[in-house]
C-alpha cells in the first residue's frame, strides 16, 4: 500500500515529535457507514504514530464499541480521533476530538494536538484557565474546518 | 487549536471537537456553516466566526454560558 505521508513530511514530522515527551494514547473510532473516510484516517493515523515511540494507536468500530462510542461521546461520528494522555495503563480523557479525516490544514492541527496532549499544559492565560477550571454547566465547543 | 486548549482545563465539563465539514456536511449545514473557522457553542446558543485571541472566546462564552 502506498504511504500517505511523503519522505519529507514524515521526517519533519518525526523531528517535531522529539518534543513529544509524555504518552499519548490515540483511539480512532471508525464505521463501515464512512468506510473510505475511516480507512484514509486509519492509514494516516498508523503513519503518524510510527513517528514517535511515545504515540499508540488503538482502533475501535463504532457498532462493536457502543458503549465506549458514548463514553468517549463520539457516537455516531465517524472517523472520529480522542487524543488522550497515558500513563501506564491509565488514561485521562482531555476532551479533545478531531472529527473527520485530519488532511490538508487539519494535518497540522493534529500534530498540534499529538503536542498539546503530550505537553499535559494548556498553555492558556491564567485568567481563561481559571475561568474553564470554574465551570458548573457544561461547555460543548464545535469547531468547523475545511482541510484546504 | 484554543478550544482544545479550553477542554484541557476542564474535561469533565468542556467537549472540543474539530469538525471536517467536508466529512460532516450534514452538521455543517444545519448549523449554516459559510466561512471557516467556525465555532459553534453548545449546540447554537453561541458562536465564534473566525481565528480570535483568547479574550474573544472567553468573552462569547462566558456571554453563552454566563459568568
Amino acid at each position: 500500500m502506498e504511504k500517505l505521508l511523503s519522505d519529507s513530511i514524515s521526517s519533519q514530522v518525526r523531528e517535531v515529535f522529539q518534543q513529544l515527551k509524555n504518552p499519548v494514547q490515540v483511539m480512532l473510532f471508525i464505521s463501515q457507514a464512512q468506510a473510505e473516510a475511516c480507512d484514509i484516517t486509519r492509514q494516516l493515523l498508523e503513519e503518524v504514530v510510527e513517528l514517535s515511540d511515545n504515540l499508540n494507536l488503538i482502533v475501535y468500530d463504532l457498532a462493536v464499541e457502543p458503549e465506549l462510542a458514548r463514553l468517549y461521546k463520539v457516537a455516531g461520528k465517524a472517523p472520529a480521533i480522542v487524543m488522550a494522555a497515558r500513563e501506564g495503563t491509565q488514561i485521562t480523557d482531555y476532551g479533545i476530538r478531531l472529527l473527520g479525516v485530519p488532511s490538508g490544514h487539519e494535518f497540522g492541527t493534529l500534530i498540534q494536538d499529538l503536542l498539546l496532549v503530550a505537553g499535559r499544559d494548556s498553555g492558556l492565560s491564567p485568567q481563561l484557565r481559571t475561568y474553564i477550571k470554574g465551570l458548573s454547566k457544561p461547555l460543548h465547543l464545535e469547531v468547523f474546518v475545511t482541510p484546504t | 487549536m484554543l478550544a482544545h486548549q479550553i477542554a484541557m482545563e476542564n474535561p469533565a465539563m468542556v467537549l472540543a471537537e474539530g469538525v471536517g465539514a467536508t466529512d460532516f456536511q450534514e452538521l455543517s449545514q444545519d448549523y449554516g456553516i459559510s466561512s471557516v473557522p467556525d465555532t459553534v457553542i453548545n449546540d447554537g446558543a453561541g458562536r465564534v466566526v473566525g481565528a480570535v485571541p483568547e479574550q474573544n472566546m472567553l468573552a462569547e462564552i462566558m456571554r453563552t454560558i454566563g459568568k
